[in-house]
């Protein structure tokens, strides 16, 4: 019965290292794109934590979707030529870096008042304490929820097909045309999904550890 | 060392300071008692600006807390970091402890040393393990806050603040939060800074310490001074209606003993 599974693995294993690859690279841009607009978004000034807000607040309203949709065809209409993965990336990290950085941005101001008064009592400047007493507690706070942004984001790599950018479930479409074994392939794929997550599991929960203290 | 003159502070419609004026002098201990609500803490905020006051004056070795005075004698509010330089210099110790959770005993002492003196991690932690063994917690350096007693992390929050070579210290109902049993380790520690010479103004509800150890005592109602003076005269003999309630009310009379 998996037979059929088992001929088209080595296909489905390209398309999912695709799917490794763009979840990588929109993970970490984004996350990076979160951090510096999350930072900002708690600490900076008033007119740039407005416009953070304002960033967050729209874009979480907008479906993924549609969001990779105007990714693709933004760069046409401003007259550049981009490939396809490329302008749908772009629409990701611009996507992550919203939630990571509402995430971010509410770890940093959970960090109880009582540690900055007491970082500020001994008399440290603004990004000394940002560095050394906020920013790692926060961190802390910020790592379940991080890692429910970085599966999920692994996982809505499966739109991108949307806009013709070819990964693991783009793939596992075109078997299933030409084999029928819709079932049989799904269920391969929903392993290969599985696979790709689970290191991130275990990454967050080491990191869960690492960064643990009692509260 | 310390003059406050006609210190007043409201949030909104709530008057928490109501002229307040009171000096201490170099190496000096005093204590503020009051009941809650009378505003004793809020003061000890506002004087090392951690909050801002509305009117009045804190001078504390001369310079003007948190303000600055142009020509005209009108005052405009310092810099962050002209506010930071003059925290250096006055230390303060919270009734919750606040140390850094995700630092040990020796790194949070060292956190100012390093982070705002500017001093090589290695002299760093000399100066913290010197103070540490002073407030006897040598056993204890490489131990995370969650890891101490509530005794022992207030003693650790002592050594971090005195780590910055403080002019002053500040003390905000330090053995508040403590259980019974711990509250004297605590105060041996404070005992031993005062008899250093150290200038301090502790506001607490153990009226035994404020009388063995004070050099002044201050008590507060309502957001203003009502009766000031020397321990044994002010508890033996208070002149206010209301110190005499409030002594009253500490177990019957501590101040007799």
């Amino acid at each position: 019965m998996f037979h059929v599974l088992i001929i088209s693995l080595p296909y489905l294993l390209k398309g999912a290292a695709i799917t490794v690859w763009l979840s990588l690279a929109t993970i970490s841009l984004g996350t990076l794109l979160g951090f510096a607009l999350g930072t900002v978004g708690a600490v900076g000034p008033r007119p740039v934590r407005a416009a953070v807000a304002v960033y967050v607040f729209v874009l979480r309203g907008v479906p993924i979707l549609v969001v990779m949709f105007l990714g693709y065809y933004v760069f046409p209409a401003l007259g550049y030529k981009v490939d396809a993965y490329v302008a749908v990336g772009a629409a990701m990290v611009v996507y992550v870096g919203a939630f990571v950085s509402e995430i971010v941005r509410g770890a940093i101001l959970a960090v109880p008042s009582s540690q900055i008064a007491a970082a500020r009592s001994l008399g440290m400047r603004r990004w000394p304490m940002l560095r050394e007493v906020v920013l790692p507690q926060a961190f802390r706070l910020a790592t379940p929820p991080l890692l429910n942004t970085a599966l999920t984001t692994v996982k809505q790599t499966s739109y991108v097909s949307v806009v013709g950018a070819w990964e693991l479930s783009y793939a596992a479409r075109e078997v299933v045309e030409r084999t029928l074994a819709a079932f049989e392939i799904f269920l391969g794929v929903m392993v290969l999904y599985f696979i790709i997550c689970y290191p991130l599991s275990l990454a967050a929960r080491h990191l869960e550890r690492r960064y643990a203290f009692a509260s | 060392m310390i003059a406050v003159s006609d210190l007043r502070k409201a949030f909104g419609p709530l008057t928490v300071l109501d002229g307040v004026s009171f000096a201490v002098a170099a190496g000096e201990t005093v204590v503020v008692l009051g009941p809650s609500g009378s505003g004793k803490s809020t003061m000890l905020r506002c004087m090392n600006f951690l909050e801002p006051y509305d009117a009045g004056e804190i001078r504390i070795a001369g310079e003007l807390v948190g303000y600055r005075e142009d020509g005209d004698g009108r005052r405009v509010p310092r810099s962050e970091a002209e506010i930071a330089r003059f925290r250096e210099r006055v230390g303060m110790v919270f009734q919750s402890f606040n140390l850094f959770p995700h630092r040990s005993a020796v790194e949070n002492v060292m956190m100012g040393p390093v982070h705002v003196r500017g001093i090589e991690r290695k002299a760093a932690r000399a100066i913290a393990e010197t103070l540490l063994a002073k407030v006897g917690l040598a056993e204890k350096m490489a131990e995370y806050p969650a890891r101490l007693s509530g005794g022992q992390q207030q003693r650790v929050a002592i050594a971090r603040a005195l780590a910055m070579e403080p002019k002053v210290m500040l003390f905000d109902e330090v053995t508040s939060a403590l259980d019974p049993e711990l509250v004297g380790e605590v105060l041996l520690v404070m005992r031993r800074l005062a008899q250093d010479g150290m200038t301090m103004i502790v506001v607490t509800h153990e009226i035994a310490f404020a009388r063995d150890v004070a050099d002044r005592i201050i008590f507060m109602d309502k957001g203003a001074i009502v009766e000031e003076g020397a321990p044994r005269e002010l508890l033996l003999n208070p002149r206010a209606e209301r110190l005499q309630a409030f002594l009253h009310r500490f177990s019957g009379g501590v101040a007799e003993s």
